[in-house]
């Protein structure tokens, strides 16, 4: 057996392995809070995580895998002796694999995505010298790691404040729902579709203008909106119980709006102590038509409240199959960037700079995530459902409403970002619109450890393994 | 990164504050059976409630440490953490009150007397009645949760606070018609009884002041105007 041959191997075995802690660990992220919230059982959570990850890396993956394969380091700094390139990509694959292990058996919270940037760095940065690392498309790839759980924040903020000021605070929730539920659909699906299919999808040959796109995204976004309008007509507005009803005339209430109509006409009309004296009458009829509203039935609220709650369970489900997606686009690069690059350089003997990822390559990712997700993935995904009861299906639905969008939007600029902070980031934000009861904010600390200790701990392992292999094989 | 979106969610200190709540009911409920003991001057029974009311209270005030234990700085709330304190430590309060009153009934072999009897349960019930406009407030947090503390729920609530400012305001009448009644009969009693009645009535008052300020404490938290 040829040293290249074993190296094939070997670049396959650590590639496939990324894969599968990807779909092991990272999944549960994308499907675990709508199992947690009872929208979706656990089973049906891994089909649809399998389908969707699957399809998101290999119609989406590739731009973000140019990206690590070709995008972080000049390799053609490495044209003399083009199996270093070999070494240095297995050894960040490695490297990575061997920091997960560890980090995840002292529970850091430490991302792939930046391990494997950190290790292709070190590697880049120390044997192919300083020049031999892009800087600035570094620089850009940092700040998406900075920006991306602040914008997802954003955009649950803003998506939870809508659902607060009209559901929530209203009288009633449940109509509002029913009515927000096309508007929300409509506004995500064409979100998504047009920043997916944007310059066209990947291994797909044809290629659609900007106006073909938005107007695809735009039919699609009509008929899901027009299904969830179909689905949740059928959904009960609950009424006071009976009883509450014969206790208090209605009639009282309507009387009660009248004369306060006529009072506020006489009030404005009048001045000095008449209007004083009308502006306290006003306020005792408020406080009498409110004392009759009450006596509705008291459990009315939760019962709403806890239908709101059903409906957006399923808006959840739709929610949660596009974070899978593009979690698989974003995540697979992690494994198949590096494993592209070395695989090229073995079968080619060249360094190409700008090779596109061949579709067998972006599917066996796609298969590693998979498997990692149904040999342990689907245990994690169980082990969050189960402790994360907090986010209620309307949290959810905000939180994975700005984490998808941000996440497919990186996708789509080729930017390796982070979904696990993206999803804290969403989370926080819908924690500062007031949705979450208890929000600990020291992740947040974590969070930004993570960021500073990744990067050099991925690089120094990979190039500690990078001589490693050096001394085997070269 | 199993842990980062776990560690995200912190202890609520919203379902403590309801069970701290109903452990304060308990104490509260039983005043009535108290005085009706008094009345009946079954006095060792007196003495038995009175000491189940210190357990129940003190098992409150375990509860109240605990949740101020868990409530780390780095906890972010959808409230005023200021504000959800100062409810518990008002919640206890009370607990602390419906016992001290209890106590004092132990005191010394006192007989309520005829002039002042229906006046006194009239008090004793209306104070009872505030406390218990105020649990319904307590009672609703689940759902000022899922609104976030605004809308059309935080208008109800602000409906009930008003309530329960109105009953206390009932109870500081009955209070006054009482006082009188007891004054009237000074000649009766010794100086002492006279003194512990009047403390009495103090503390029993206190049930319905202090829960009007729970209610306006739960008030600073809606968010409406």
């Amino acid at each position: 057996m040829s040293v290249e041959t074993i190296l094939f191997i070997l670049v396959l075995l650590a590639g496939f392995y990324t894969a599968w802690n990807i779909g092991a660990n990272d999944v549960a992220n994308a499907m675990g809070t709508s199992v947690g919230s009872g929208a979706l059982t656990l089973r049906q959570a891994v089909m649809l995580a399998a389908i969707f990850e699957f399809t998101g890396a290999l119609f989406f993956g590739s731009h973000v895998s140019d990206t690590i394969q070709s995008g972080l380091i000049n390799s053609s700094v490495f044209t003399g002796n083009p199996l270093i390139l070999v070494y240095g990509m297995l050894a960040a694959l490695t490297g990575t694999g061997i920091w997960l292990q560890i980090a995840s058996y002292f529970g850091w919270p430490v991302s792939t995505t930046h391990s494997i940037v950190g290790g292709i760095i070190g590697f880049g940065a120390i044997v192919g010298g300083v020049d031999a690392v892009y800087w600035d498309n570094i620089s850009f790839v940092f700040a998406s790691w900075i920006v991306s759980p602040i914008l997802g924040g954003l955009v649950a903020y803003f998506i939870f404040s809508i659902l607060r000021k009209q559901i929530f605070y209203t009288s009633e929730p449940v109509q509002n729902a029913k009515k927000y539920t096309p508007v929300l659909v409509f506004i995500f699906m064409i979100i998504m579709v047009v920043m997916i299919m944007f310059h066209g999808l990947d291994h797909v040959s044809i290629q659609f203008t900007f106006f073909q796109t938005l107007a695809i995204g735009t039919g699609v976004a009509c008929l899901s909106s027009l299904l969830s309008y179909l689905w949740v007509r059928g959904i009960e507005v609950p009424k006071s119980s009976k009883d509450a009803q014969n206790l208090y005339n209605p009639e009282v209430i309507v009387a009660l709006e009248k004369a306060k109509k006529h009072l506020i006409l006489a009030q404005n009309s009048s001045n000095g102590s008449h209007r004083y004296q009308l502006t306290l009458l006003n306020d005792e009829i408020d406080h009498l038509s409110s004392a009759y509203k009450q006596h509705e039935d008291p459990e009315l609220t939760s019962r709403e409240y806890a239908i709101v709650e059903r409906i957006f369970g399923r808006l959840q489900i739709i929610t949660a199959c596009c974070m899978a997606f593009a979690h698989g686009a974003n995540d697979v690069a992690n494994a198949i960037g590096p494993l592209s690059a070395a695989i090229s350089v073995l079968q080619t003997g060249f360094i190409s700079s700008s090779a596109t990822i061949p579709v067998w390559q972006l599917a066996l990712g796609g298969v590693g995530v998979v498997a990692g997700l149904a040999t342990w993935g689907w245990r994690v995904i169980e082990t969050i459902g189960r402790k994360i009861t907090e986010l209620t299906p309307t949290r959810g639905f905000a939180a994975e409403f700005g984490a998808a969008t941000t996440v497919v939007l990186a996708s789509r600029l080729g930017l390796p970002i982070s979904t696990t902070h993206t999803l804290v980031g969403a989370v926080v934000g819908v924690g500062l619109a007031r949705g979450i009861e208890a929000l600990d904010l020291r992740t947040t600390r974590d969070i930004v450890i993570s960021w500073i200790v990744t990067i050099p701990i991925g690089a120094a392992i990979t190039i500690a393994i990078f001589y490693i292999l050096l001394a085997i094989f070269g | 990164m199993l842990s980062a979106i776990l560690n995200l969610f912190g202890r609520s200190p919203f379902a403590p504050l309801q069970s701290h709540m109903s452990q304060v009911t308990k104490c509260v409920e039983l005043l009535k059976t108290l005085f009706i003991a008094l009345e009946k001057k079954d006095y060792e029974a007196v003495q038995t409630i009175s000491d189940a009311m210190s357990e129940l209270e003190h098992e409150a005030d375990l509860m109240k440490n605990d949740i101020r234990n868990h409530l780390p700085k780095s906890l972010f709330l959808p409230v005023d953490r200021g504000n959800l304190l100062e409810v518990l430590g008002l919640q206890d309060k009370i607990a602390g009150l419906a016992e001290d009153t209890a106590v004092l009934c132990t005191l010394k072999q006192i007989v309520m007397l005829e002039s002042f009897k229906n006046d006194f349960h009239e008090f004793l019930d209306k104070n009872v009645e505030t406390f218990k406009s105020a649990t319904l407030i307590i009672k609703e947090m689940h759902e000022l949760l899922e609104s976030s503390f605004g809308g059309a729920e935080a208008l109800k609530v602000r409906g009930m606070v008003d309530e329960v400012s109105y009953k206390k305001h009932e109870s500081d009448i009955i209070q006054r018609k009482l006082l009188k009644n007891l004054f009237k009969a000074e000649n009766e009693m010794s100086y002492s009884t006279f003194h512990l009645w009047q403390k009495i009535f103090e503390s029993l008052g206190d049930i319905s002041n202090f829960s009007e300020k729970l209610a306006s404490r739960v008030r600073l938290m809606l968010d409406v105007k």
